[in-house]
């Protein structure tokens, strides 16, 4: 079986958990779904994909958490090498200015989504981060063309022979 | 003193006689006129004088340019006495004030003439040592008179930086007050604008509930509709375990998404299911659980968002911020949910007893405990705790604790929190709604109560409040 890439939701508020995770459905038949409820929580999921040896293609994180800040949390992974190139967007409806300079620059952070998102936001985000995570990863392009990027897909595949994957 | 000057004038005479006597002694006595200069400030002194008649003034010139007139020498004094027996420069110089007869006697020869004329040698010495203790005596005084203005002068600079403190901490007030009437205006702005939408997203909710209901026909899916609209949503961890459940005991659903939306659904909702499956597409059994769910959703949403406005309005009461007879328990609790955001992961224990209502200004009175609990939730780690506690005294005494199990305050900190202008805090922390202690003690000192800090035997600070019981007037 294929590698899984997952996209991992950190969100504490249960009912915000839940609208997120109903909008990001359309992925969930190429990208399986995990959520956290805390960064602690998110730090074992994290483990048991690794361990299930799949990996984290996008994290969505909100920012205020019980525990370990959202922010430090994301710096924390990305000082990871296994977790370094995943995608790291912050959902937030409360991250200061200090927070999300410190996010970018220590984080690398990849995209910034203020609450409350709309669904057309969160989608053309998520396409673009996972297009660029398989593109930058050398992942078989052909098995996401249907959910992500197409038009970038293809353009790369040209520029590489397809016996690369 | 009396009897030194007795004394002085009879050796003067018994001096004025020898000099009579001694043609020597004679040729040394000059008179000078009103202006005459004895000696220069600054210059070596070459004569001794000794007064016969006239009066001589000893000035002396400052750094800053300003003279001052030290003292007035009379008949039986001597003029430059002090640079003369120390050998220094003078210190004063010495000008004629009055026409002046004066014994004028050379430094180098003074020793010869008081060997040659021994007559003298004693009642001259005497004199000295008169002028010496005179001037001594006029040196004590004028120390403790300095000493006096001195301390006259700190009381008064003590009393104007006292004043200059009271009117940079009234500036502050004001300042403060201004800033909270601003913000209560927009809050109640805000509250209005805010409070239309909500209305609307209730009531649509609630009439969309109704809508779905109304075509309720008692089927599986009316009833799936309804386990929805009666769901709590379940933490991330509940919903992996509930999801492997659903993947054995539905294993013909295959996509994840759906896994997941059954993984939500309670049990007997799943019954439901279950049963249903060859009659019912699945799809259309967890469509009906979802909108349910968010319907629910949206209520709590809405429901939240109206009680955020409702406590935001009365906690900056700017619609009516007069003296007025409250239960300050109330204000207490709309301070709690407006800093709900802060205390969420702190553990809060509440314990407020019943007290009588008393006269006091309810947005003011927020403040206070704005500013106690922000300072609390700065220093507490997630999982601290924090402790309100009311109570009253009779029927005259109102009691607000308010304590945590931070760090505390450091013991040299503890008497200056109160303090205008002092901060434990780094510079450019961010702006908060508390503004500083020292305007929560001018709060409460207005309400006629006082307000006291103390660190816990078992660790963490302890505010308490003591505020009267009184009617409005």
């Amino acid at each position: 079986m294929e590698k899984q890439i997952y996209i991992l939701v950190v969100e504490d508020e249960l009912e915000v958990m839940d609208a997120l995770v109903n909008d990001l459905q359309s992925f969930e038949t190429y990208f399986p779904v995990e959520t956290a409820n805390s960064s602690e929580e998110a730090k074992k999921v994290v483990e048991q994909i690794y361990y299930g040896g799949n990996e984290i293609g996008l994290i969505l994180c909100d920012h205020v958490l019980p525990g370990q800040n959202g922010v430090d949390f994301l710096i924390e992974l990305h000082a990871d090498v296994l977790k370094h190139d995943s995608k790291k967007v912050l959902v937030t409806g409360q991250a200061g200015l200090e927070d999300t300079i410190h996010a970018i620059n220590s984080a690398d952070l990849d995209h910034y989504i203020a609450k409350p998102w709309t669904k057309e936001q969160l989608d053309s985000v998520v396409v673009k981060q996972l297009t660029d995570y398989v593109i930058e990863e050398k992942l078989n392009p052909m098995r996401f063309m249907a959910i992500l990027d197409a038009v970038r897909l293809a353009e790369y595949m040209r520029e590489h022979k397809l016996s690369d994957y | 003193m009396q009897n030194a000057r007795y004394d002085r004038k009879q050796i003067l005479k018994f001096v004025g006689a020898a000099i009579e006597e001694s043609p020597e002694l004679r040729m040394l006595v000059d008179s000078f006129e009103p202006g005459d200069v004895f000696f220069r400030q600054g210059e070596k002194i070459t004569h001794l004088y000794l007064m016969l008649e006239g009066e001589v003034v000893l000035k002396h010139k400052r750094e800053d340019g300003t003279t001052l007139e030290l003292i007035t020498l009379s008949a039986g004094h001597f003029a430059g006495l002090v640079a003369f027996t120390t050998g220094n420069h003078s210190l004063t110089t010495g000008i004629a004030q009055k026409p002046c007869r004066a014994l004028c006697i050379r430094q180098d020869e003074f020793d010869r003439y008081m060997n040659d004329h021994s007559k003298l040698k004693h009642p001259l010495q005497r004199l000295m040592l008169s002028n010496m203790a005179d001037r001594f005596m006029t040196n004590v005084r004028l120390e403790s008179q300095m000493n006096a203005l001195n301390q006259e002068l700190e009381i008064e600079s003590n009393q104007l930086k006292d004043a200059f403190q009271k009117l940079e901490e009234s500036q502050q007030r004001m300042v403060h007050q201004e800033k909270m009437a601003t913000l209560g205006e927009l809050v109640a702005g805000f509250a209005h604008e805010v409070n239309n939408p909500a209305a609307a997203l209730l009531r649509s909710s609630e009439m969309l509930k109704e809508n779905f209901q109304d075509s309720n026909d008692g089927t599986a899916k009316s009833m799936i509709f309804e386990y929805g609209l009666h769901s709590e949503p379940l933490g991330s961890s509940e919903i992996r375990e509930r999801m492997l459940y659903i993947q054995k005991t539905f294993p013909w659903v295959k996509e994840r998404a759906l896994v997941r939306k059954l993984a939500q659904m309670p049990d007997l909702a799943l019954e439901l299911v279950q049963k249903n499956k060859k009659k019912i597409p699945i799809d259309e059994l967890i469509q009906q659980f979802e909108a349910g769910k968010f319907i629910h959703n949206i209520q709590v949403a809405s429901e939240r968002i109206t009680n955020l406005v409702k406590s935001l309005k009365s906690y900056s009461r700017q619609d009516n911020n007069d003296w007025d007879m409250i239960d300050i328990r109330d204000g207490i609790k709309d301070t709690i949910l407006i800093l709900s955001n802060r205390l969420k992961y702190l553990s809060l224990q509440l314990d407020l007893k019943e007290i009588p209502k008393t006269c006091a200004k309810m947005g003011e009175l927020n403040q206070v405990w704005t500013n106690i609990l922000v300072n609390a939730c700065d220093v507490l780690q997630d999982g601290g705790e924090i402790k309100i506690r009311t109570k009253s005294e009779g029927d005259y005494k109102i009691v607000v604790e308010i304590a945590d199990n931070g760090p505390g305050i450091p013991e040299e900190v503890l008497p200056r929190i109160f303090e205008s202008n002092f901060t434990t805090k780094n510079q450019g922390a961010k702006f908060g709604l508390g503004l500083g202690l020292a305007i929560s003690n001018e709060i409460i000192r207005q309400h006629g109560g006082f307000i006291k800090c103390m660190n816990r035997e078992s660790g963490g600070a302890k505010f308490q409040i003591i505020l009267p019981v009184k009617n409005c007037v």
